[in-house]
């Protein structure tokens, strides 16, 4: 298109997924195949004193049981974010050691699965047990600053800008309020499962992942094997959300059962062991202090946040890195603790730190609107910048407003009515409009791709990166058809193999960034050796230059890296190790950048709140694959719904893990709670970030979804409700609204 | 999953005298979208499955008679929730069952095991380490003092506050619905209320079913307040959740005066909780709303709350007070 805009090319695994061709790791089925199934332990801290796998090795079917007696020589794979691979760093039945009620005890594999799971009922243990904690509010040992902490300062040190604090004293109006976010799961509709088999000493896993480069490395240094002898496919990932982004915990016992009995080996953890097995969104508690003018100019915001971590791990909050970025406040002070409490580390799930930081932040940006008396959306748009308020660097690209005027238009903002309670149907129903915005990192990682063209028509892309399911190979696709100026569906793309490219964790919002620029440099590179074939050659179909130069195929390798990063993290993407750059760069920083505009109707007397609409409008520079963008927006403000009024996991003080451990209780949107979702992109490219343009989505469009449905409650109902999720609890404490 | 044998009965009888002779660890089969879950889950734990499903005399439905409904115990959620004479004339009772699950059970589950679906409560259905009453007969109520939103608010005891998780057997409750069993020693029927027994020191006594019987027929007896009729349902969320409050309701009006009002609260009580109290109040009353947000207090007069569900108090209350409105705008 003469715009430079991607058209919106259909997703081009579409036809494979619906006809059941797309092949996940637990659809592998073959004759000799072996089943696994854990015992997980029913305290959640402390030893195990004796066990007993006599009766399960003695069920119908059973060909191995294996122990923290069995496994001698296996290591933890380490934390991710301590120089290893894993969601954390202790690995279960290495030693007699409870740290959570979930964690496996022991593995039975089987002929079936059915024999499995019920020799793995047969597993009984006693414990001796010792005392946890769940809570925010622990003791004071429990509780460690970032700041100051062995985290790495750079990024976790206190973000401060000018003199927070004393602007916020000065200041003529303020907020002061406390937001709290629950613990939550991801739940990808495909379990955690893995297939592991040996062959010629060669260890195959196949697992869906977001980060198979970390499983590879993480199961040779568990087993001592060198990299070059595991290799770890992951074609597709059945959502992953976060909870795929590193090293599992129940991988190396089916590499460690499949050895031992020289077959392969295939584990599905199930829905009610991945709650306990796997990493969630953390609980965490938000104190949002906002000072301004009377002309609502915002002069101080001091965000001050406590997260959960496990008791093994230090898993650190990013939530002020978003926050002091979202507007042009001059005085900032942020300030993150980890609480330790006794549960397996917690992670990284969609918009890890945004959507709890975007909940809280623009929950108090629309108190502070009410303060003020003044339009939210005119207070955003009075706080705007074009320069980064922590560095003082310029924003590569920035159209925030931008998605403000553009979504306030396609949403009717103009007709709201400013006092709460103030628009209502005649039956009573109460109608709220909420705003908000969001913003994410922009980052990128190094990519190594290799590009080959065929005599018989084929071009076969292998690049660095992951198919969650947010439509990777349709990006890489719209691309390199541009490029070569070739039909997108004639390139085979092979992304998540370490057999084809080392691969990187594919997160943070940065896979498309990451990816499509060194899959467009790897087109590039294959058009000048074509060229040394063909000096006319123009770009089209290759094949055809081939077959005259009497080729059977031309490959061509390019390696790619972020905006200011040394050589030196080549290194770190072969050692399946992140090396992600972002948002600050060396001469500038980047975000990316959203508004949403909810509207909620409440029910007169049940107070039943429902979402007819959302828009939102995002900035993430070029848009390389529209029907794909759409698509992850639709989702984020999908999952925004849910997690601003449907999901939290339930804690109970007495034993530890979850309790509605299962996707009836635990409550996600179904169809019938799905709004009408207005997307809107800005589709301006960034070209400092990369040649392409191309900024982050995924993340972006969830964060500020939340808060803009919470706005649009309180609007509705005048009740400001700062605990999400918000349901009817919260809704019925206050007196309702009658019929008129 | 623990083994088990299996077997198909061809006819009522056929049933009756397997699980007769297969004695106390023996269950029916019908839909199995209960059976099956809890199978998985450990918390049943069959010795001898018999499917019943090939039993001819027991699937299918009339609703065209004009003294009574009649469905067979096996005719499935989703037939008979489509059936357009329900659907006008009894609209409680279709709502009641496709505002149940979702349309992939509701075309499995059959309504005679639909009366029978066993609680959510997670301390029942997650077995070790919590400890239940209901699945393991004097080891203690774990609900009691623990995450509690969705527990019983009426009916509760010492031992056992899980709530009652279907919705037709509600509607049936408030429309005098009656089962027809079939045991070794015959035919008997039993009105739907007595079907479900309060939990008291035996929560898990479920039903005053005996172990070898079956239920062959469930029958409404007709009547006008079947058009003027509601099965309101308050969940977490639209479609695909158990009730946090539900009320099926049907009124006789004269005018805007209630003649007669029937009321059955679910997702609150542990069994279908029919509302006479409620009822009586609105006989010969104007159903204004200040009279339907009574009937809702009176109803919900006896709830005791635990430590996290006092919401659905209110809630239930309110959804009483809807119902009744959503039903007198259908007379």
């Amino acid at each position: 298109m003469p715009d430079g805009k991607y058209p919106s090319t259909p997703r081009v695994d579409a036809w494979d997924k619906v006809r059941g061709a797309a092949i996940y790791a637990a659809d592998d089925a073959r004759p000799r195949m072996l089943h696994g199934a854990l015992a997980v332990a029913a305290v959640n801290r402390g030893q195990i004193v004796s066990l007993d796998v006599e009766r399960a090795r003695a069920a119908p079917g059973v060909r191995l049981v294996l122990t923290h007696q069995d496994m001698q020589g296996v290591q933890s794979a380490g934390f991710l974010l301590g120089g290893g691979f894993a969601f954390q760093s202790f690995q279960p039945m290495l030693s007699p050691a409870i740290h959570y009620r979930g964690q496996p005890i022991a593995l039975v594999v089987a002929d079936t699965v059915e024999a499995a799971q019920h020799a793995a009922s047969l597993v009984a243990a006693t414990y001796a047990v010792e005392p946890f904690q769940l809570s925010l509010d622990a003791p004071a040992q429990d509780i460690v600053a970032q700041h100051g902490s062995p985290l790495p300062q750079a990024t976790y040190a206190d973000k401060v800008a000018g003199d927070a604090d004393g602007a916020y004293a000065a200041a003529a109006v303020k907020v002061d309020a406390t937001y709290l976010s629950p613990p939550q799961h991801p739940n990808p509709l495909e379990l955690l499962s893995t297939v592991a088999e040996w062959r010629d000493g060669t260890l195959i896993v196949k697992e869906g992942s977001q980060n198979s480069g970390a499983v590879r490395h993480g199961l040779a240094r568990q087993l001592g094997l060198d990299p070059a002898r595991v290799q770890v496919l992951s074609p597709q990932a059945g959502g992953a959300f976060g909870q795929k982004n590193s090293h599992q915990s129940h991988t190396v016992l089916a590499a460690v059962a499949a050895r031992r009995l020289d077959a392969p080996v295939k584990l599905v953890v199930s829905r009610s062991q991945g709650f306990h097995g796997a990493s969630f969104r953390p609980a965490s508690r938000h104190r949002v202090r906002l000072g301004a003018d009377r002309a609502g100019r915002i002069a101080a915001a001091i965000h001050e946040a406590d997260q959960q971590t496990s008791r093994h791990d230090l898993f650190p909050a990013s939530f002020t890195e978003m926050t002091a970025r979202l507007y042009g406040i001059r005085n900032f002070r942020g300030h993150e603790r980890m609480v330790r409490t006794d549960v397996q580390t917690p992670g990284y799930m969609r918009a890890p730190f945004e959507h709890p930081a975007g909940f809280a932040f623009e929950s108090a940006m629309d108190e502070l609107a009410y303060a003020l008396d003044m339009d939210p959306v005119a207070l955003r748009l009075a706080n705007d910048t074009t320069v980064d308020p922590l560095t003082g660097r310029p924003l590569s690209s920035r159209h925030l407003a931008e998605c403000l005027r553009r979504g306030a238009e396609r949403f009717g903002w103009a007709r709201r009515s400013m006092a709460p309670a103030s628009m209502v149907e005649r039956d009573g129903t109460a109608i709220g409009w909420g705003v908000a915005c969001g913003a994410h990192k922009a980052a990128a990682s190094p990519a190594a791709a290799r590009l080959e063209a065929f005599a018989d028509g084929r071009i076969r892309l292998a690049v660095a990166g992951h198919e969650m399911g947010q439509g990777i190979r349709t990006a890489l696709a719209n691309v390199l058809a541009r490029r070569l100026s070739v039909d997108p569906r004639t390139i085979e793309i092979i992304v998540g193999d370490t057999r084809a490219a080392d691969q990187h964790l594919t997160a943070g919002s940065w896979g498309t960034a990451s990816a499509t620029p060194a899959a467009d440099a790897a087109g590039e590179r294959l058009i000048q050796a074509l060229r040394s074939l063909d000096p006319g050659y123009s770009g089209g179909a290759p094949a055809e230059v081939l077959r005259r130069a009497g080729r059977a195929s031309v490959a061509v390798e390019v390696a790619t890296k972020a905006p200011g990063q040394p050589d030196a993290v080549f290194q770190r993407l072969q050692g399946g190790l992140p090396a992600v750059q972002g948002p600050e760069f060396p001469d500038f920083v980047s975000m990316s950048y959203a508004a949403h505009f909810a509207e909620v109707r409440v029910e007169p007397r049940t107070r039943r709140v429902r979402v007819p609409r959302i828009v939102t409008v995002v900035d993430c520079g070029r848009v390389v694959s529209p029907r794909t963008a759409e698509s992850q927006v639709r989702g984020a403000a999908i999952w925004g719904l849910g997690s601003a009024l449907r999901e939290i996991s339930e804690t109970d003080g007495r034993y530890g893990g979850f309790v509605n451990a299962d996707l009836a209780e635990y409550v996600v949107p179904v169809h019938a709670d799905v709004p009408e979702i207005d997307v809107g992109f800005i589709d301006e490219p960034d070209p400092r970030l990369n040649a392409l343009g191309v900024k982050g989505l995924g993340e972006v469009a969830m964060t500020g979804v939340a808060a803009a449905l919470a706005n649009a409650v309180h609007h509705a109902t005048g009740l400001r409700i700062r605990e999400l999720p918000i349901r009817l609890d919260q809704l019925l404490a206050a007196p309702a609204a009658r019929p008129t | 999953m623990h083994p088990f044998t299996y077997t198909r009965a061809a006819t009522s009888e056929q049933a009756v005298r397997a699980l007769a002779a297969a004695g106390p660890g023996a269950r029916l089969l019908a839909g199995g979208t209960t059976l099956y879950d809890l199978m998985k889950l450990g918390v049943e734990r069959p010795s001898h499955v018999i499917d019943i499903n090939a039993v001819q005399e027991l699937s299918g439905f009339d609703t065209s008679g004009p003294r009574e409904l009649v469905f067979g115990g096996l005719s499935r959620m989703s037939d008979v929730a489509a059936d357009r004479r329900l659907v006008e004339g009894y609209p409680a009772l279709s709502e009641a069952l496709w505002r149940a699950a979702s349309q992939q059970l509701r075309n499995m589950a059959s309504l005679g095991g639909n009366l029978l679906q066993r609680t959510r409560c997670p301390y029942f259905r997650g077995g070790a380490p919590f400890a239940c009453n209901k699945r393991e007969p004097g080891s203690g109520c774990d609900a009691i003092g623990g995450i509690d939103r969705g527990h019983a608010l009426l009916g509760g005891s010492r031992s056992c506050i899980a709530t009652y998780p279907g919705d037709f057997a509600v509607a049936l409750v408030a429309f005098d619905g009656e089962i027809d069993v079939l045991g070794p020693n015959g035919a008997r029927s039993l009105p739907v209320e007595q079907l479900h027994r309060d939990p008291g020191d035996t929560p898990h006594v479920e039903t005053s079913l005996r172990p070898d019987e079956v239920i062959t027929r469930i029958r409404v007896p007709a009547t006008r307040a079947g058009r003027a009729s509601t099965y309101h349902k308050i969940r977490d969320r639209e479609s695909y959740a158990f009730a946090l409050a539900s009320a099926a309701v049907g009124l006789e009006m004269d005018g805007d005066v209630v003649r007669q009002a029937r009321i059955a609260l679910g997702g609150v009580a542990t069994r279908p909780w029919r509302a006479r109290e409620a009822e009586e109040m609105l006989r010969g009353r104007r159903l204004t709303g200040r009279a339907a947000e009574e009937a809702g207090r009176i109803a919900m007069r006896d709830a005791q709350p635990g430590s996290h569900n006092e919401f659905r108090i209110e809630l239930a209350r309110r959804t009483v007070a809807d119902a009744l409105t959503i039903a007198a705008g259908r007379a």
